[in-house]
């Protein structure tokens, strides 16, 4: 028969039991969250103020009631996609996108090679808490040579914990589900249907119309500028 | 009902608890993914909490329902206060993973949903059973 002091010392060994693992849970956590490289004291960072305060939804950047959207096809490792987003992503981000006239559409493509998928998953990833843009913009400002291996899990750290309000365990949490392969695909499919045969590749029209591609004449904003100004002014 | 049909209840939820985390480690360990209908569980099973000193939360789940379930068919009142001590701590721990989940992680994860229901279950039967045996025999 159990005797009520032993009933009294198992509870309070509970109690004691209970308050050790919860103690180190977290610790354990807060360790692991410090051992994560500060990337906002780094190269990492980027340009912070490029998309503060600009709404982004999924793969969208820019307000859902803008005329007029961009299609932007591009791998995160293409070197020329890269030079565009610091190029001209700034100044169209500025004059279309934060006035809320033009919104901006990533579909994603890993056609380069292994650290395509492992960057795009990522930054798809990221999309499911409407931070892609962000993602995408870290890794471009870090981006290494093809296929070494640079997209490290201590560069997708070090980004997941750069960008302000992105939960970075959700996001590597779920680059494998469904959902990440779902729009992996689907960007896939719509580059075949749209014939894009390299990166960076765009196209352009009303909002829920008909979308052009635009000619790539160079890789500054003057190309997508035309276009844009073009459709804006009809 | 007696004392020893509270006990087999206890280790039956134990067992229950055993094969939930024991589905967890397996996916853990041996790749796949999980079943999931909430799209948390990735997300919460690959978080800094789902460890424990580099020990996976699951793994010591399991191990602390083999042992209620070891302990609740052992006869002996020390065996008892054992399992109690620990269906107890079980509770609260996961109590505050669910708090966690909320609150830090902002997901849920439908098999932690399924511990926290059958860590409550096994402490409730566990304590009920610990009260049934403090009892004179002739009242049990």
């Amino acid at each position: 028969m159990l005797s009520r002091g032993l009933l009294g010392a198992s509870l309070a060994a509970a109690a004691v039991l209970a308050s050790v693992l919860i103690a180190v849970s977290v610790i354990s956590a807060n360790s692991s969250a410090s051992e994560r490289p500060d990337v906002t004291a780094t190269e990492f960072a980027g340009d912070p103020a490029l998309l503060r305060g600009v709404p982004q939804d999924g793969a969208v950047l820019g307000a859902c009631g803008a005329p007029v959207t961009l299609v932007e096809y591009a791998d995160l490792q293409c070197p020329y996609c890269a030079q565009w987003a610091r190029a001209a992503l700034p100044e169209l981000v500025r004059d279309y996108v934060r006035p809320g006239r033009v919104r901006i559409e990533f579909r994603g493509l890993a056609f380069l090679g292994p650290d395509s998928e492992v960057a795009l998953r990522a930054a798809i990833a990221a999309g499911q808490q409407d931070r892609l843009w962000d993602v995408v913009h870290l890794l471009y400002a870090n981006q290494g040579a093809e296929n070494t291996g640079w997209v490290t899990q201590e560069l997708l750290d070090g980004i997941a914990a750069a960008v302000q309000g992105l939960n970075g365990g959700r996001m590597l949490g779920q680059r494998w589900t469904p959902q990440v392969e779902r729009h992996l695909v689907a960007a896939s499919d719509a580059a075949e249907r749209d014939r894009i045969a390299g990166t960076p590749a765009f196209l352009a029209g009303p909002t829920g119309g008909k979308l052009e591609p635009i000619a790539l004449s160079s890789l500054d904003a003057a190309p997508v500028r035309a276009q844009l100004d073009g459709l804006l002014a009809r | 009902m007696n004392v020893r049909a509270v006990r087999l209840a206890a280790a039956a939820a134990a067992l229950a608890g055993a094969g939930v985390t024991a589905y967890l480690l397996s996916v853990r360990w041996g790749g796949g993914e999980l079943v999931c209908r909430t799209g948390g569980c990735e997300t919460v099973q690959s978080s800094d909490y789902a460890e424990l000193l580099g020990i996976p939360v699951a793994a010591l789940g399991l191990g602390a329902y083999a042992a209620i379930a070891f302990l609740v068919l052992v006869a002996s009142p020390v065996a008892l206060a054992a399992a109690v001590s620990l269906a107890l701590a079980a509770c609260a721990f996961s109590a505050y993973l669910l708090v966690v989940q909320v609150s830090v992680i902002g997901e849920l994860c439908d098999w932690c949903l399924v511990n926290d229901a059958l860590v409550n279950v096994v402490a409730a039967l566990v304590l009920f059973g610990a009260y049934a045996s403090m009892r004179p025999a002739s009242s049990a």
